[in-house]
């Protein structure tokens, strides 16, 4: 089976993943988009005092 | 004469040094127009990784890299970066020295992953599945994922030529920055692009730039506690802020918002480990010892940008 991979997904921000899965006559099978990072916020902001929180979680997407 | 030629490449960040970048508004059409811009991925070029990784070695003059490096793709494409760029920046408070998202290295992987994936009160995973780096799915459909690492900035992984801090670096550095390497008037390799004035040193409130004395702070305060004055020294009356030893390329932006300085521009020139001259600047600006007890969240606080880069943290590593 042939396999697109489209790396990276392109024009946003966070990194996705693109693959493509064509058949023996060339015809798209299945596609499968993945997001290729994780991040972790929820864990390590446990602690913080929440009015540090709004300047802190908009560093999980600047745009 | 041919354009120089400009790489960017945004790995463990958000998107917001792009921005700052996006900000210059006017002079990015001259930016835009002064070099030729081969890669900017994934946020603003339509660039693949291997359209990078054909591109001949040295081909590029100059490179930046925003975000640190968090998984095996980030660091092979680190390391592509720095074989095609003559000169690599570390751009942004990420690449620097970890920042916010280095908060990671608090935690193991499988620690941060079972809160996101398992533990959240929204989620809803019952087989209990985490994220593989390689998955067979019905059989037929091959997939991959780049492996988690624990949070780095760019030096700890390739040779950088130069430091840009800031979250995001405000647009106003950013334009120096861009007008000192298309000029060619850097410092020597190695240094940070600051004007070298820590955050005080450009503040308002700084009663010493007023011609007053600097007092000592006589209690440690919450932001949400009280309101600070109008333009006084936010740590005098208490609120614990970093600007004594952070980079004020920013121009003092928070602490003219009446918001206390986190830190986010980076170490003043001559510092090594920047959470630790923070500590001292603190510890020494507080009338007493026991208010060191009252200073909230002191990781979070002191940390906050700087963790992968710390003295403590890096030998803990090794």
């Amino acid at each position: 089976m042939k396999k697109i991979e489209i790396n990276p997904m392109t024009r946003l921000e966070g990194h996705g993943k693109i693959t493509i899965f064509l058949d023996e006559q060339g015809n798209v099978d299945n596609v499968f988009m993945q997001v290729v990072e994780f991040m972790g916020y929820e864990k390590f902001l446990i602690g913080m005092p929440i009015e540090e929180v709004p300047r802190t979680v908009s560093t999980i997407c600047g745009v | 004469m041919s354009k120089p030629k400009l790489a960017y490449y945004l790995a463990g960040g958000c998107g917001g040094c792009d921005i700052a970048v996006v900000d210059l508004s006017e002079t990015l059409v001259d930016v835009a127009l002064a070099v030729d811009i081969v890669f900017w991925a994934p946020t603003v070029a339509d660039a693949k990784y291997k359209d990078l990784e054909a591109m001949p070695d040295g081909s590029i003059d100059v490179g930046l890299i925003s975000g640190n490096i968090r998984n095996s793709e980030h660091e092979h494409i680190a390391h592509v970066m720095r074989k095609k760029c003559k000169t690599l920046i570390a751009f942004g408070i990420c690449a620097t020295n970890g920042g916010i998202k280095g908060l990671v290295n608090l935690y193991t992987t499988q620690q941060l992953l079972e809160k996101a994936y398992i533990d959240t009160l929204s989620t809803d995973n019952p087989n209990k599945e985490l994220p593989q780096t390689s998955i067979t799915l019905d059989g037929k459909y091959e997939l991959t994922l780049p492996s988690l690492m624990y949070a780095r900035p760019l030096n700890q992984v390739v040779n950088v030529d130069y430091y840009i801090g800031g979250c995001p670096p405000h647009y106003e550095h950013v334009k120096k920055a861009f007008t000192a390497l298309l000029s060619g008037q850097l410092p020597p390799p190695g240094s940070w692009i600051t004007m070298g004035k820590a955050v005080c040193e450009v503040c308002g409130r700084n009663p010493v730039l007023q011609g007053k004395p600097k007092k000592f702070a006589t209690t440690v305060k919450r932001t949400i506690e009280g309101v600070p004055s109008e333009d006084g020294c936010l740590l005098e009356e208490g609120y614990l802020c970093l600007g004594p030893v952070t980079q004020g390329d920013c121009g003092s932006k928070c602490p003219a918002a009446n918001v206390p300085c986190r830190g986010c521009g980076g170490p003043i020139p001559g510092v090594k480990d920047y959470s630790l001259r923070a500590i001292s600047a603190i510890a020494s600006m507080l009338e007493n010892e026991e208010l060191v007890e009252q200073i909230p969240d002191p990781i979070h606080l002191f940390y906050r940008y700087t963790l992968p880069s710390s003295f403590p943290y890096k030998r803990l590593k090794s």
